[in-house]
């Protein structure tokens, strides 16, 4: 026990130094008990990589005999922020199962170089070696501490939300995909991130390029702004009716009477050429600018580079144009209730304005258009003079992830069914339920481009633990569907379904950090103490002490960064409960996942992230209890998280 | 069958010599004749080149096999024997002139496919022969006394691509004289003398420009062009297909070239911010291509530990430490909104931030304010001759913005302030290895305006340097003074000052293809049922109707729309059928309708193109598109 507080009171300080947590839009007292309970997990995750990546990385210079891992320490980056709302009863959606999100790709990709590779190396070989990559982890730690993340709440359309972690190197295109696999919608190219401004009344889509955390930087601590989660015919409206904008001055029955040929051709021509064309819009539109009340009307064009007017008594000649904004550091947004608000002619209304403006300045600029068509015309032109090639490139790969969801999708109901009874044994009781939804490996994107089929190594290093919170929760292979693949998990599986599968799993997926092992553990552990009470104070860490220990016996765990090792899925899981000790990181699981490992790459199709199941329940606890005793090295968020926490238990 | 004379003048035999007199009988065949010809010059030479040219008919007697009957040959015929392949001055988009030869015998269109063989530019479709406009002005000796780069000993190759050594064709890398003229095919050339902007501006060669296409289904001969005449090279379709900047160093230097000079001179519109846009991204490219190009060292071979290492601990030594203490020690003075005059405080730059301080002393506590300059607007407010260097900063907050305005008191600390704040704008700090090249970038604009100031007033401007005023229209030269001019080009180039060369020229044709005009030629018209003249527009992908007395279009047809279209060729007149019965019909005014016919069906064969078969060009269905009666 004493251990294990000692070891959370040292992550707590770790964590606090690693990562800057920004907490903007709500703060944490409104949050709900659920989204407490997947952040703690994010966090818990996160300071389990952090710490399994070094350890792991010490350990693997010493172990000589897993040979084969060529694991890479997971960049501790890589550990799925995943803010699962799984525990969250509010929204429908969770009762399916999990839902992690994992940031997996995304996240991945940024990461610094992948760490070094342990091959069959023996000791003597590498003592250099292992110093310069003690230095080089030390540097990625120090990057890595400087990425923001960002806890953000989002609205769904029937008015739940959903909180989550997110990274400021993941841009909206993976935020989506998190809600994708939160929230089970059809995951049509439609589904949009748009942010709201409460103050002026606007909104507008993200682009998927864009990165989430900057913009929401910019909103002021005690914004009422919010990031919802809908469904946007307009985002892509383009791609579906290009003559909309690039003939929109033929009639709007010949528009469309249109054939599917000529619109193809349309978007062709327009956004696969050297160079992007924009519409070529006209119109006379009513302005307020500077501050001042009164609109006045003015003959704007559109074009590539900006917007434009035409001064009174001059032709219409580009020369004679003057430019109004061009659209570095300008954002479009919609306007609501202009009529009201602003005196506006109509209620469709534009504003162009620096992203980091939020109130109401002169320099911001109101546009008003006749109807809605006008509008919708010009906010998409405006986009596209803006962003250019990359909306085409964001629809494509909308459409691939719309794809391959389907697929998912269909998988889910099996996999989740089969999974999801699994009582844990450990800790805290009242976390039980949502605990097993949390492993319960949400609908397996079947086919993660992160499984690394090539590495079947990865995984063999069974799971050190956190290796396997993480990773393993996450994309469970798709199991139903791709029966061929499974020949050596089958019989692991056949006993998962039915019986609970063994309490191990729970735990071992996330209990597994270093510190909290699995309960049933045995003799194995000495070293590791069972989940840490709840109400521990921490003792001094001793931590490392005990990661040495455990190092002896571990393998080389950390997955690589660059690809999160297909998660031990459940087989692995099952394969570690049933040997003996599942001891967290014992070599024994190593055997048994061995075979499957590489049979799960073969599974994998296609890239989508995969889920992390993720419920770290024990971690929480453990919070829960450092809080309660005062906290040790947690900063003002942990505290403040923890004492929430506590509030919510004892209620 | 009785015999009778034919009379054939050798052009080989001189200007001066008689022709030769053959005896021939009508079922003589042309190979027949040639050989007859030959013994009796006797010369011995290589013939193989020569051919019949048959000058009251204007056209050359190519097939060997036909009898004189045939073709309709009877004794009073004027025959000229001579070589097809004749050298012929090509005007370049670039202004440079090759001496080469070309094929007179063959329609021109496959004229242009051996010329872009010989230059290595691929896709010869796109482009064609005009005749060169009237040079009624007298040019000045330094014109006529032009460099030619000759090109005649070039070997005519029947391959289709010739084979590559060093990245150019195998006939460049002959002599060093030959690798000079495949450099100065590839490289972008300097931005040319204001003095010779006007002078070809004054040629007013925008309306008649569409007018002198030659016909490409006809050979030169037949079009009037002589031996060593002068004709352009230029893109006539501008859909440019497939550009891969790896095998299209001529294309995209010359296709840049042609660009720039249809800017210039104003053949497309385009607005003042997009006329100093390309102004800077003209100099950008100047300035890129006459620097060696060197070679980035390739960040992925970090495999080396040592190199990774060094380089992090690099960058994190900029953002901490190192990168303030590098310009803290300069005064500026801020002046903030409503405060007059200028304020002396100690300024520091971190990150992407500015902090300053009462005093030198002070500065290692905190700051009196910390200004986050990234997504700021930072513009200048220079006058060298009157020594103001201000930096203007425009900065985002939640409220709106705020201006604060910089003065520093020299060239050098201004052009190290303004770089730092324009790294800062875009989130770069000081550690970004692109600050000491904004640092250069802004010293040599500053230098542009100090000698462009000096020169300024009745002195013949343009030396040899770069001047603003040639890098754009001459409308400009009248709207603003250098001095004006300079920062605004300035302004719009650290939009782009980060661009490779390749980068910069792309990003030229890019801003190019994207103005509303681009690739539109424009023929006066006479729609049927209409009174008055109007003018047809032929873009890559539409026919466009415009009001001649408003400028305004009236309406739009695309091709991919059209159902077919006939030429009437005695009255002149092309008819148009779209898809949903829409008829068109007009004839041309200006134009002959030959050209315009070809345009549109020369775009449709562009429309026709696909990278399968990118490699072979369909001569046969471009000639069906574009020929008329006369293809058959």
């Amino acid at each position: 026990m004493d251990d294990i507080d000692a070891m959370f009171t040292d992550l707590l300080g770790e964590m606090d130094l690693l990562t800057q947590f920004l907490l903007p839009p709500e703060s944490l007292h409104e949050l709900e008990d659920h989204d407490l309970d997947a952040l703690m997990a994010d966090l818990v995750a996160d300071i389990n990589a952090t710490e399994e990546k070094l350890t792991a990385q010490m350990k693997d210079q010493k172990v000589p005999p897993p040979p084969s891992s060529d694991l890479p320490a997971p960049p501790k980056g890589l550990s799925t922020y995943s803010a699962s709302s799984i525990a969250s009863p509010t929204s429908p959606a969770s009762s399916t199962g999990s839902n992690v999100s994992t940031p997996a790709s995304s996240s991945a990709s940024p990461l610094p170089p992948p760490p070094p590779h342990f091959k069959e190396s023996k000791r003597e070989e590498i003592e250099a070696q292992m110093k310069a990559d003690k230095i080089k982890l030390a540097l990625e730690k120090l990057k890595e501490a400087k990425v923001k993340k960002l806890v953000v709440k989002v609205l769904l359309t029937d008015g739940s939300s959903k909180t989550l972690m997110v990274d400021e190197r993941q841009n909206v295109r993976e935020v989506l995909d998190n809600l994708f696999e939160k929230t089970h919608c059809d995951c049509n190219v439609d589904w949009s991130l748009c942010e709201t401004n409460y103050e002026l009344n606007l909104e507008r889509i993200f682009e998927d390029h864009e990165n989430l955390v900057e913009p929401l930087l910019a909103w002021t601590r005690d914004t009422e702004n919010k990031v919802l989660f809908q469904e946007r015919t307009e985002k892509n409206d383009m791609f579906r009716n290009p003559q909309n904008f690039y003939l929109w001055k033929k009639d709007k029955k010949a528009l469309k009477e249109i054939k599917d040929r000529d619109k193809e051709l349309l978007v062709q021509e327009n956004f696969c050429g050297t160079s992007v064309i924009v519409p070529d819009l006209e119109a006379v539109l009513y302005l307020k600018e500077d501050g001042k009340k009164s609109w006045k009307q003015r003959l704007f064009q559109l074009r590539a580079s900006g917007i434009y007017y035409v001064p009174k008594g001059k032709t219409k000649s580009s020369r004679d144009l003057v430019c109004f904004v061009q659209f570095d550091n300008m954002n479009v947004y919609y306007g609501k209730d202009f009529k009201t608000r602003y005196k506006a002619p109509t209620d469709f209304c534009f504003v162009l304005k620096h992203p980091q403006i939020q109130k109401d300045s002169q320099y911001i600029k109101y546009l008003c258009c006749d109807d809605a068509w006008t509008m919708n015309l010009w906010v998409t032109g405006i986009r596209i003079a803006k962003y250019g090639a990359s909306l085409y490139e964001n629809f494509k790969a909308a459409e691939k992830a719309a794809v391959s969801s389907v697929w998912t999708n269909r998988s889910t109901p099996s996999s989740s069914s089969s999974s999801t009874p699994s009582p844990t044994i450990k800790g805290s009781t009242t976390h039980t339920a949502h605990r097993d939804f949390g492993n319960v490996p949400p609908p397996p994107p079947p086919m993660a481009n992160i499984l690394p089929p090539p590495r079947p190594d990865a995984f063999l290093p069974p799971a050190p633990p956190p290796l396997a919170r993480k990773n393993s929760a996450k994309p469970p292979p798709p199991q139903r569907h791709l029966p061929t693949n499974f020949p050596p998990p089958p019989p692991a599986m056949d006993n998962l379904p039915p019986p609970p599968p063994p309490p191990p799993m729970d735990d071992a997926l996330e209990a597994p950090p270093d510190f909290l092992p699995p309960p049933p553990p045995a003799a194995g552990f000495g070293s590791l103490p069972p989940p840490p009470p709840p109400s521990n104070s921490f003792p001094p860490p001793p931590p490392p002490g005990s990661f040495g220990s455990m190092g002896q016996s571990l393998p080389p765990p950390p997955p690589d960064p660059g690809f999160l090792p297909p998660p031990p899925p459940q087989p692995v899981f099952t394969g570690a409960g049933a040997p003996p000790p599942p001891p967290p990181p014992p070599p024994p699981p190593t055997a048994a996942a061995a075979p499957r490992a590489p049979v799960r790459p073969s599974g994998s199709v296609k890239k989508i992230p995969p889920a992390t199941p993720k419920r770290t329940t024990p971690s929480l606890q453990g919070g829960g209890g450092g809080g309660g005793g005062g906290g040790g090295g947690g900063g003002d968020f942990m505290s403040e998280l923890m004492l929430a926490m506590n509030k919510k238990r004892s209620t | 069958m009785a015999a009778w004379d034919l009379s054939v003048t050798v052009e080989d035999l001189g200007p001066d010599a008689p022709p030769v007199t053959l005896s021939v009988a009508s079922d003589l065949h042309v190979g027949g004749v040639i050989l007859k010809l030959v013994e009796k010059t006797q010369i011995q030479r290589d013939w193989s080149d020569h051919a019949l040219w048959w000058e009251q008919k204007q056209c050359w007697l190519l097939r060997t096999a036909w009898t004189l009957e045939k073709y309709g040959i009877h004794a009073d015929a004027r025959l000229l024997f001579m070589p097809q392949h004749k050298p012929l001055k090509l005007g370049l988009p670039n202004g440079k002139t090759l001496r080469l030869l070309v094929c007179f015998s063959n329609p021109v269109f496959q004229t242009v496919m051996g010329i872009c063989r010989q230059l290595n530019i691929r896709h010869p479709e796109e482009l064609s022969l005009l005749r060169p406009v009237e040079e009624k002005k007298k040019k000045k000796d330094k014109d006529s006394t032009e460099e030619i780069y000759d090109l005649t000993e070039v070997p005519l190759s029947s391959a289709s691509r010739p084979s590559l050594y060093n990245g150019m064709p195998a006939h460049f890398a002959d002599s060093p004289q030959m690798e000079a003229i495949y450099k100065m095919l590839s490289v972008t050339q300097p931005p040319p003398a204001l003095r010779y902007i006007l002078f070809v501006s004054e040629l007013d060669c925008k309306i008649s420009f569409p007018l002198r296409w030659l016909d490409s289904s006809r050979c030169l001969m037949q079009q009037g062009i002589q031996d060593s005449d002068r004709v352009w090279l230029r893109f006539k379709y501008f859909s440019l297909y497939d550009i891969e900047p790896k095998y299209d160093a001529v294309r995209l230097s010359q296709l840049y070239e042609q660009a720039r000079w249809a800017i210039l001179l104003e053949d497309i519109d385009c607005t003042e911010e997009e006329m100093m846009l390309f102004g800077a991204l003209q100099y950008h490219i100047s300035k890129v291509s006459q620097s060696e190009p060197q070679m980035l060292s390739s960040s992925a071979a970090m495999d080396d530990l040592e190199s990774a290492l060094q380089s992090l601990e690099v960058k994190l030594d900029g953002e901490s430490s190192s990168a303030s203490e590098m310009l803290p020690c300069d005064c500026f003075r801020p002046k903030r909104l409503t405060l007059k005059g200028y304020k002396q405080y100690w300024f520091k730059f971190q990150d992407t931030s500015i902090c300053y301080f009462k005093s030198k002393e002070e500065s290692i506590g905190e700051p009196i304010q910390q200004i986050n300059l990234k997504g700021c607007e930072v513009a200048p407010d220079v006058n060298v001759a009157a020594q103001k260097f201000l930096i203007r900063l425009l900065i985002p907050a939640s409220e709106g913005m705020n201006e604060v305005y910089l003065r520093c008191e020299n060239e050098q600390q201004y052009a190290q302030w303004m770089a730092a704040c324009r790294l800062g704008s875009k989130g770069k700090s000081l550690a970004d290895s692109s600050y000491q090249s904004e640092i250069e970038s802004i010293g040599s604009f500053l230098a542009m305006q100090k000698t462009s100031s000096g020169s300024h007033g009745n002195s013949p401007a343009s030396d040899e340097s770069i001047n603003t005023h040639s890098l754009v229209s001459p409308r400009y030269h009248k709207k603003y003074k250098p001095k004006q001019l300079t920062p605004r080009i300035l302004d719009a180039y650290q939009n782009v000052a980060q661009l490779s060369l390749t980068d910069a020229v792309m990003r030229f044709l890019q801003i190019w293809q994207a103005l509303p005009d681009f690739g539109l030629s424009y023929f006066v018209v006479r729609f049927k049922g209409s009174r008055k003249d109007e003018v047809l527009g032929i873009a890559p992908n539409r026919l466009i109707r415009i009001d001649l007395g408003v400028g305004d279009v009236v309406k739009t047809w695309r091709y991919n729309n059209m159902k077919q279209w006939n030429v009437n060729w005695d009255i002149r007149q092309m008819a148009i059928e779209f898809e949903g019965n829409v008829n068109i019909a007009f004839s041309c005014v200006t134009a002959d309708c030959k050209i315009v016919h070809e345009f549109i069906g020369g775009y449709i064969f562009m429309s026709t193109r696909s990278r399968e078969k990118s490699d072979t060009l369909n001569q046969e269905l471009f000639h069906k598109l574009t020929g008329g009666h006369e293809a058959l």
